[in-house]
């Protein structure tokens, strides 16, 4: 893993356009407010609709709920964007982050949550109007889905605190600091 | 108001909050008003879809039942920004942007407290499309919370002091 992620850091770090833009005095700012704002959009919406799922708000018929998602999918669009920027200008800052790698982690488990949704219940819960009841995967997917985007969102506010220090190369199997001792 | 921000930050219990290397420290301070915020901003949102008429076909009264959610943000993010406050009192008190924030903050509160108060659950408003200063109300409140961030983030790149003696 460790070769993977030294090539990584070389490759991201190569996009010097990125790099040079969010050098600029706001604009690391700038990006980290859309971030956060991706991330409000993001809790809101997916996160309203797994509040549903778990039985809260009864009285909303889950397709109306429905409607929101496009605009978490929005948000989390804004922060892929917006997090690749931070990548690109600062790879070993991320790459070699403990913090990083389960945020990665979470979010994986995150999309798988929603890949089950969409191909096991879906269908099954859309007809579902106000005060109806759900199935039980149903529930345990909402909350699952809660579980994963809150881990994402406090990996990511660890980032900071796990940043990588200096060591020498390690042979483990995912490197958790600066192998440029 | 050095003198006092020199006493908040000799205290023992701010010497911890910012140099504690315990992941139960300032990183869970930071995390915890991250999640307050995603609450408070999070349910703005969905509240201001409705408005807007994003998803029409349910009562506002049924929003209503997430606000105990929005109010665990709220207490959330004061409690971890107050520590936050502590740790680092100079740094915050000696920036323009956290008054900006307190400014969007007061603003913002005011403007949910009006739609959970005057707005949702009123059945005079409960049918889409909302008249327009209701949805002046949903883009205005979300436009606060935009700027909490914002000034929030701006806060972290813009201070001139970080400490008294710093």
């Amino acid at each position: 893993m460790g070769e993977l992620q030294l090539w990584l850091v070389e490759t991201l770090g190569s996009v010097d356009a990125v790099s040079t833009l969010m050098r600029t005095r706001w604009a690391w700012p700038i990006c980290e407010t859309l971030h956060f704002f991706g991330l409000c959009l993001l809790f809101g919406t997916v996160g309203m609709f797994d509040l549903r799922l778990l039985g809260f708000a009864r009285g909303i018929p889950i397709a109306t709920l429905h409607r929101l998602v496009p605009w978490g999918v929005g948000g989390y669009c804004l922060n892929v964007l917006t997090g690749s920027l931070f990548l690109l200008t600062e790879p070993d800052q991320y790459v070699f982050n403990t913090a990083f790698h389960l945020k990665m982690l979470f979010m994986s488990l995150a999309g798988v949550n929603v890949a089950i949704f969409y191909l096991k219940v879906f269908r099954e819960v859309k007809p579902v109007t106000a005060g109806g009841e759900l199935p039980r995967l149903a529930k345990v997917i909402g909350g699952a889905s809660l579980f994963f985007w809150v881990s994402v969102m406090v990996c990511g506010r660890l980032l900071t605190f796990y940043r990588p220090y200096l060591c020498d190369p390690d042979p483990g199997f995912l490197l958790s600091c600066l192998p440029y001792g | 108001m050095d003198p006092v921000f020199l006493w908040v930050e000799s205290s023992a219990f701010s010497v911890w909050a910012r140099e504690s290397t315990s992941v139960f420290a300032f990183p869970t301070f930071l995390a915890g008003h991250a999640l307050g915020m995603a609450c408070v901003v999070g349910i703005n949102v969905a509240v201001s879809l409705r408005l807007l008429g994003i998803t029409p076909g349910f009562s506002g009264t049924e929003l209503k039942k997430v606000f105990p959610l929005f109010w665990v943000g709220v207490w959330l993010a004061v409690i971890s920004g107050t520590i936050l406050l502590i740790a680092y009192p100079t740094k915050a008190f000696t920036n323009p942007f956290f008054y900006a924030k307190l400014v969007f903050v007061g603003l913002g509160f005011w403007q949910i407290r009006m739609i959970e108060n005057k707005v949702l659950g009123n059945p005079d408003l409960d049918i889409p499309p909302s008249p327009k200063w209701v949805r002046f109300l949903a883009v205005s409140s979300m436009v606060c919370w935009f700027g909490v961030i914002a000034t929030g983030r701006f806060l972290a790149y813009t201070y001139g002091r970080l400490l008294v003696n710093w």
